[in-house]
C-alpha cells in the first residue's frame, strides 16, 4: 500500500500537531476503565474479557494547515467523532469545528484527518474518501503510539492518496509521503518542555544529567562490546572456536595501545582524584538524605509531639 | 481429659497444609481456656506431639503448661522441653500465635534467671527471635529479653551481633526503650562509645508521650558515656527528641550535669572531689564504673587538646599540664592513646619529647575508595525509605489537620470558625 508518493508535493508538519494528536490518544487511554493489570501473569485471567487485552483505542481527528502552491503546510488539528456504525467521522461536528476554526484562524484550511496506529487500514479509505468532498486531495496522518526504543525517527507517517490501476481496476490507494519538521520559537520551547529538556530546575541541572547519561551509555557499550570479545577468545582458548591469527592480532595490537601511562605517580594522582569526587558525592548524598530527614522530624513534630508550640498561634477572638 | 485428648488428635491431623493449620489455630484458641484449667496434667501429652510438625498446637500447650509459678524441678525440665521445641519448632505456624509464643519465651528467661543460669538461655533465645522476625529489620518483644540475657550471662559477643542491624520497624515503644537501653549497656562493656552512644542517644530521642524510668537511667548513662567519648556533652537535646524529654530529663539527671559541667572546666582536681563527694547517687544507679572511665578520660581530653597547640611537648611539660605525676605516666597514657588510635605522635625516648603529627590517612587508596562507595550505597537506600516516610506522613491525617490550622493568618476575616480543637 505504500510506495513513495509522485504528486510532487512537499509536506511541513509542525510539532504542534505531533502533540496534539500524542495527547488525544494518551488521554483516551488513560481514560479507559479499567486499566490494564499490570502482572505478567495476566494472560492467565481473562474474566473481562475483550476491554482488557488490549487493542489500544483509535483516536480520529482533522488537521488543518495552509496550502501554498506546492507546499502543504500542516499547523494545528482538532479531535472528531468517530461513529463505529458507520465507519465514518461525524459530519455535522467537523462543519462545525472548521467555522469555529476559521474565526480564528482566517487562512486555514481543512487539509485531511489522522488516526493512531501501527499502518494505514483498509477501512481507512472509506473516511479518506468521505473527506474528499471538503479537499479534493486530503492527507492521511499516522501516528503510531507503540514506544519503540530502537527506532531513531519520529513514528508520523503522511500518506497521500493516488489513483493506480490493480488488475485492471482503478483504486486509489495511500502512499507514503515525506516530510519535514517545521517549528516556530512557541512550539520549540513546548516541545523541549516536553521532551524534559527544561524541568522547572533550569537548565544547569539538565544538562549535567544530559553529559552524564551520554558518558554512562557510552561506557555501557564499551562494557559491552568488550565482553562480547572476552568471550570470543575464551572460546577460542577453550577450542570451541577456530583460531584465527588476524583477529588476535588485531586483539594483541589493542591492548598493547592500552595504558598510555603506568607509573606510581600516575596512580597516586588518579586514586586521588577519584577519591575527592566519590567524596563529593558522598557529602551530597549526605546533604540530601539530611534534608529529607529534616523534613520529615518537623512533620513528625507538627502532627504527633502534643506540647510543642511553634510561634504565632494566637487564641481565638 | 477427653477433650484434651481429642485436642491432640486434632492438632497431629490439622498440621500438614496452611489452610489446616489456620482451622487448627481457630480451634486452639476456643480451646485456650480449658487447657489453662487442665495445666497441671498436660506435661505427658507434649510427648505425643512432634514439635517440628505440630509447632502450634505444641506452643498452647507448652504455654498452658509453664502458666504456673516456677519451682526448681519444674524449672530445669522445662528449659529444656522450651529449647528443644524452640531449635526444632516450624516459624511460620508459631507467627501465626506470636504473643504466646513471646510469653513461653518469657518464662524460658524466668526459669533460667531463677536457676542462675542465663547462658543456658542465650542460645535458644537467639533462635527464638529468628523464627519469629519477619525480617532482620524488625525488632520483636525478644530483642531486649535476648539483651538482658547476654548482659546477665556476661556473653557480650552474641548480644553485639544483633546489634550489628539496623532496625526499621518496631512492635512496641517500649521494646525500642529497653533493646537500645540494654544494647547501650553490652556497647560500654565492650568499650565500643561510638555505638554505646548511638544506642543511648535513641532512647532519649525517641518519641515518648509522657518521661519515663528507662529514657532518665538511659540519660544519665549517655551523659557519662558521651564525656568519655567526646570530652563534652551537648546542652541541649536536638529537635527531633519529644518535647517531654527536652523539657524534663534534665531536672532527673542533675548531678550527672554538674559532672559534665565541672569536667568541661578542665580541672581534675575539682572532677575527682565532686565524684568522691557524690559516691552513693553514682553508686545506686550502678554507675560507678563509668564515672571512674570519665575521671581517667580526663587525661585523654587534656591530652589531645595539647595537640590543637604544640607540634612538639616535652614529657616533663605534658606531666605538667596535665597535672599526671612524672613523666613516666605521662608517656604511658601517650603510648596508650596512640595504640587506640585516638591521637597521631611519635615518642623520640632520647630526649624525652613527643611530636604530634597529622592524620597519615592521605585518602589515595582503593580500600578507601571501596569505603565510600559503601558508605554511599547505603545512604542511598537509606534515603529512598526516608522519602517513602516522609510521603506516609505528608498524607497522615494528624498531620494534614495539625498544618491545616497553624497557617497565616493576614487579616482580621481570616479567622474563620474552625474549632481549636477536633477530633479526626
Amino acid at each position: 500500500m505504500a510506495s513513495s508518493s509522485s504528486s510532487g508535493l512537499t509536506f511541513k508538519l509542525h510539532p504542534l500537531v505531533i502533540v496534539n494528536i500524542s495527547d488525544h490518544y494518551t488521554r483516551v487511554k488513560s481514560q479507559m476503565n479499567p486499566p490494564p493489570p499490570t502482572s505478567a501473569t495476566s494472560n492467565s485471567n481473562n474474566s473481562n474479557g475483550g476491554e482488557n487485552n488490549q487493542s489500544p483505542p483509535r483516536v480520529y481527528g482533522c488537521v488543518i494547515g495552509v496550502q501554498r502552491g506546492r507546499t502543504v503546510e500542516i499547523f494545528n488539528s482538532f479531535e472528531l467523532l468517530y461513529d463505529p456504525s458507520t465507519h465514518s467521522l461525524d459530519r455535522s461536528f467537523l462543519e462545525k469545528k472548521q467555522e469555529l476554526y476559521k474565526k480564528v484562524f482566517p487562512n486555514f484550511y481543512v487539509l485531511g484527518w489522522y488516526s493512531t496506529g501501527n499502518d494505514a487500514e483498509e477501512s481507512d479509505m472509506h473516511i479518506h474518501k468521505a473527506l474528499m468532498d471538503v479537499n479534493e486531495s486530503p492527507v492521511y496522518v499516522l501516528l503510531n503510539p507503540a514506544i519503540n526504543h530502537a527506532q531513531k525517527d519520529l513514528p508520523v507517517t503522511i500518506y497521500e492518496s493516488e489513483l493506480h490501476v490493480i488488475d485492471g481496476i482503478p483504486q486509489l490507494i495511500f502512499v507514503r509521503s515525506s516530510y519535514t519538521i517545521e517549528t516556530v520559537e512557541a512550539e520549540r520551547i513546548s516541545v523541549d518542555h516536553v521532551a524534559h529538556l527544561k524541568p522547572s530546575g533550569g537548565s544547569a541541572a539538565t544538562q549535567l544529567a544530559a553529559q552524564l547519561t551520554g558518558i554512562h551509555s557510552a561506557i555501557k557499550m564499551l562494557n559491552s562490546r568488550i565482553r562480547v570479545l572476552h568471550q570470543y577468545l575464551v572460546g577460542m582458548q577453550k577450542g570451541d572456536l577456530p583460531c584465527e591469527n588476524a583477529l588476535l592480532r588485531q586483539v594483541s595490537s589493542l591492548l598493547r595501545r592500552l595504558p598510555a601511562t603506568e607509573s606510581e605517580k600516575f596512580q597516586d594522582d588518579f586514586l586521588t582524584e577519584y577519591n575527592d569526587t566519590l567524596l563529593v558525592t558522598y557529602l551530597a548524598t549526605f546533604t540530601n538524605c539530611s534534608s529529607t530527614m529534616n523534613d520529615l522530624v518537623d512533620k513528625f513534630n507538627t502532627a504527633y509531639d502534643r506540647h510543642s508550640r511553634r510561634g504565632g498561634r494566637t487564641a481565638f477572638i | 481429659m477427653n477433650s484434651v485428648e481429642g485436642l491432640v488428635t486434632q492438632i497431629q491431623g490439622l498440621s500438614s497444609t496452611a489452610s489446616d493449620v489456620l482451622s487448627l489455630h481457630n480451634v486452639l484458641k476456643q480451646a485456650d481456656d480449658s487447657l489453662h484449667a487442665e495445666s497441671t496434667r498436660l506435661l505427658p501429652f507434649l510427648d505425643q506431639l512432634d514439635p517440628s510438625k505440630h509447632s502450634l498446637g505444641y506452643l498452647y500447650f507448652l504455654e498452658a503448661c509453664t502458666a504456673g509459678p516456677v519451682t526448681t524441678e519444674s524449672a530445669s525440665s522445662f528449659v529444656l522441653i522450651i529449647a528443644r521445641f524452640i531449635s526444632s519448632c516450624a516459624a511460620e505456624q508459631i507467627r501465626l500465635a506470636p504473643d504466646k509464643f513471646i510469653s513461653v519465651c518469657k518464662r524460658l528467661k524466668d526459669q533460667v534467671l531463677f536457676l542462675e543460669e542465663p547462658l543456658r538461655a542465650v542460645a535458644p533465645m537467639l533462635a527464638a527471635i529468628r523464627k519469629l522476625q519477619s525480617s532482620t529489620e524488625n525488632l520483636t518483644t525478644l530483642h531486649p529479653e535476648f539483651l538482658l540475657l547476654c548482659l546477665l550471662a556476661k556473653c557480650y559477643k552474641t548480644g553485639l551481633s544483633i546489634l550489628e542491624e539496623d532496625i526499621f520497624e518496631v512492635d512496641q515503644p517500649r521494646d525500642l526503650y529497653l533493646y537500645c537501653y540494654y544494647g547501650g549497656m553490652i556497647c560500654i562493656g565492650k568499650k565500643y562509645f561510638r555505638k554505646a552512644l548511638e544506642l543511648l542517644h535513641n532512647v532519649v530521642t525517641a518519641p515518648m508521650s509522657t518521661i519515663n524510668a528507662i529514657a532518665v537511667e538511659a540519660y544519665k548513662k549517655y551523659i557519662l558515656v558521651s564525656l568519655i567519648h567526646h570530652g563534652q556533652l551537648s546542652t541541649s537535646l536536638p529537635k527531633y527528641a519529644s518535647t517531654v524529654a527536652q523539657r524534663n530529663l534534665k531536672s532527673f539527671c542533675q548531678p550527672y550535669v554538674e559532672l559534665a559541667n565541672s569536667y568541661t572546666n578542665g580541672k581534675i582536681a575539682d572532677l575527682e572531689a565532686y565524684v568522691q563527694a557524690n559516691m552513693e547517687k553514682f553508686g545506686s544507679d550502678n554507675n560507678l564504673g563509668l564515672v571512674k572511665q570519665v575521671v581517667s578520660s580526663i587525661y585523654k581530653r587534656n591530652i589531645q587538646r595539647l595537640t590543637q597547640t604544640y607540634l612538639t611537648l616535652s614529657l616533663q611539660d605534658i606531666a605538667n599540664t596535665v597535672q599526671l605525676n612524672s613523666p613516666k605516666e605521662a608517656e604511658m597514657h601517650v603510648l596508650q592513646m596512640i595504640q587506640d588510635g585516638e591521637i597521631y605522635a611519635t615518642i623520640n625516648q632520647k630526649d624525652g619529647m613527643v611530636r604530634f603529627l597529622e592524620d597519615p590517612e592521605q585518602y589515595k587508596t582503593c580500600e578507601m575508595i571501596e569505603r565510600v562507595d559503601s558508605s554511599i550505597q547505603r545512604l542511598m537506600t537509606l534515603s529512598k525509605k526516608l522519602t517513602v516516610l516522609d510521603e506516609l506522613m505528608s498524607s497522615d491525617p494528624m498531620y494534614l489537620g495539625k498544618v491545616g490550622r497553624e497557617r497565616q493568618r493576614f487579616d482580621f476575616d481570616d479567622f474563620d470558625s474552625v474549632p481549636q480543637r477536633f477530633n479526626i
